[in-house]
């Protein structure tokens, strides 16, 4: 482990106040020894950076997957008061509500057999992925304005989904507050031509089936069995997300000194939450959260139609688990020694987990706590887990979102050979569609953590239960 | 002028150098173009941009930040750069083509430019900027 740091629990480590100058709270992770060899000093620095932000409330956290970001760390957690503390879009990313869903069909891998690889082409096909994707949907300025306000019931309302999904949705697919005027020009026309695009990165839509159930209890509350095939989707806003972080970042660079905030980090502008500037990128960030659950809810509506059509079963027979965001800010209402507070939890590739009984759970779920969905990389498993109580006592009812890399794209490109990969994923099983192979090599499977270690130290730390394990047989790639 | 990517392994990490401030600002647009979309030709697509800001910094994050706006919402690809900046002033003409998803493909998306140690130093041959691309 890093100097300067103290072990205070098996997995929990400590940053001390004064391993950067001005912190306000110290630091807080979450990590195996293992997970420790990859860790890196520039990402506990802005963990300790965020802790020196006005109004941080008890300690500024990092999940498992921590690396190194820009402004927050990625896998980073923190709670701003509402009236003395600040609000930061790089304490929530460019790609506001990036995020996961996932749904089961009523199919098993013996159904899939020798239609695998015409159920990949037809999904490609239908879901326009990649650099350039461009949604065959024609919203208006209008639509975008009803989508940015009412997120995934905007699709619903549109034939693109049933009501049920929307209860299964984090925040039933939509954030209270959009503020669609506080979205420039610029983001507006980035978002009409993208909804239902997928995008690219490590985004995917993936064909999995649920290898392995760890918690029969909860698997049945959430409706999934053993050898069940199901199918994900991982992505965000889109161009408009990203319009709406870099106009505010450049609106919020502005602000903070004006409200007498000193920065150790450009990346980390900010305005405090109760200001005009603070309301207006809390707004805008809401409209492009919103953005996101229509455009994740119209994707898997694609998926649906394509499955029904292939195998003969009914669009219903899909039941979405739950859809999690893991890059947002949020208003929400928290234990603070002892009294029920409301504080602005930002969330940089980190996910809710709220425990058992917590409010904004699920009727259905209310016993067990929300599903915590973490994908796995490319050629991977991905996992189901459920919130719990510890969750909410430690880290805002928070976990890790993903498996973060280990291995940078220059290196990836150079150890890792696209055609190869996908021939090799291939063999095991696992069909590969993209745009080019080039484009495979980054997001091979080898530049992540081991996404089963970052899943494990959750479960192990009590930040969320390991509720199943799901293998990818046929990945969409972004 | 070049441009060279350095380890990073949550994003990309770029080195560009240029003799001018002018060629500076070109190579970042072209670096930037080169993680997006691989190689690109001049196809007669010309675009001009203008954009202002208070400081070096600044312009180059806003400058790169329009050519993502513009790239996106035009399909175009670009592979020369040809800027002119006064003061904290930039005006740019972009020359390019179409986006073409059969020979644009092995690149990715740049979801923004971070802010996070960009500095342009002045060294004895010109200009150097290390600039973090979210992807």
């Amino acid at each position: 482990m890093l100097t300067g740091i103290n072990k205070v629990g098996d997995l929990e480590w400590e940053v001390p106040i004064g391993y950067v100058p001005d912190m306000r709270v110290p630091g807080r992770f979450f990590l195996s020894r293992t997970l420790a060899e990859t860790l890196e000093e520039g990402a506990v620095r802005q963990l300790a950076n965020v802790a020196t932000l006005p109004g941080i409330v008890k300690h500024s956290l990092a999940m498992p997957d921590i690396h190194w970001g820009y402004g927050f760390p990625i896998g980073g957690v923190a709670a701003f008061d509402m009236t003395e503390g600040v609000i930061s879009p790089g304490g929530v990313g460019f790609d506001i509500n990036c995020g996961v869903r996932l749904i089961t069909t009523p199919l098993t891998e013996a159904d899939l057999a020798r239609r695998k690889r015409d159920l990949v082409e037809r999904l490609f096909d239908a879901v326009p992925t990649g650099v350039g994707g461009k949604s065959t949907m024609r919203i208006s300025n209008k639509d975008l304005s009803a989508i940015m306000v009412d997120g995934a019931r905007w699709a619903v309302e549109h034939g693109l989904g049933t009501e049920a999904d929307l209860v299964r949705c984090e925040g039933e697919g939509a954030m209270p507050g959009a503020d669609p005027d506080a979205v420039s020009a610029k983001a507006r026309q980035r978002g009409v031509p993208q909804l239902g695009t997928l995008g690219a990165g490590n985004h995917f839509l993936e064909v999995q089936v649920a290898r392995e159930i760890v918690d029969p209890e909860a698997a049945k509350v959430f409706g999934i069995a053993e050898g069940q095939v199901c199918f994900m989707v991982h992505c965000g806003s889109r161009g408009l997300g990203h319009q709406v972080a870099t106009d505010y970042l450049r609106t919020l660079e502005g602000a903070h000194s004006k409200y007498g905030i000193r920065l150790p980090d450009r990346q980390l502008a900010c305005a405090p939450v109760d200001s005009p500037e603070g309301r207006a990128y809390y707004g805008g960030m809401v409209s492009a959260a919103n953005y996101a659950w229509a455009n994740r809810q119209v994707i898997m509506h694609e998926a649906r139609k394509v499955f029904a059509q292939l195998f003969g079963i009914e669009y219903d027979e899909m039941r979405l688990i739950y859809d999690v965001a893991h890059n947002v800010a949020k208003f929400e209402r928290h234990d603070v020694d002892g009294v029920s507070t409301e504080v602005c939890v930002h969330r940089k590739g980190a996910t809710r987990a709220f425990g058992p009984g917590a409010e904004g759970v699920p009727h259905e779920y209310a016993a067990v706590g929300q599903p915590v969905i973490i994908p796995g990389s490319m050629g991977t498993s991905s996992y189901l887990l459920h919130g719990t109580t510890a969750a909410m006592q430690k880290t805002w009812g928070s976990t890790c979102h993903g498996a973060g890399r280990v291995l940078s794209r220059s290196k990836a490109k150079k150890e890792v050979h696209g055609k190869e990969l996908r021939e090799r994923l291939a063999g095991e099983g696992i069909l590969v569609r993209a745009h080019s192979d080039a484009a495979l090599a980054e997001e091979a499977p080898d530049v992540y953590k081991p996404s089963g270690e970052v899943v494990r130290v959750v479960h192990e730390a009590g930040l969320s239960d390991i509720v199943a394990r799901l293998e990818p047989l046929g990945v969409i790639k972004g | 002028m070049s441009f060279e990517e350095l380890e990073h392994t949550a994003d990309v990490l770029m080195r560009v150098r240029g003799a001018t401030l002018n060629e500076l600002f070109a190579e970042a647009g072209r670096a930037m173009f080169s993680v997006m979309y691989g190689p690109c030709e001049d196809r007669g697509v010309e675009r001009r941009i203008e954009v202002e800001a208070e400081n070096l910094e600044s312009l180059l994050i806003d400058y790169l930040s329009e050519l993502l706006f513009v790239t996106e919402v035009e399909n175009t690809v670009f592979c020369t750069f040809d800027v002119e900046i006064r003061g904290t002033r930039l005006s740019a003409v972009l020359r390019g083509e179409p986006f073409d998803p059969a020979r644009h493909s092995a690149g990715t998306v740049v979801k923004g430019i971070s802010y996070f140690g960009l500095e342009i130093v002045k060294e004895e041959e010109g200009y150097v900027v290390e600039i973090i691309f979210d992807i």
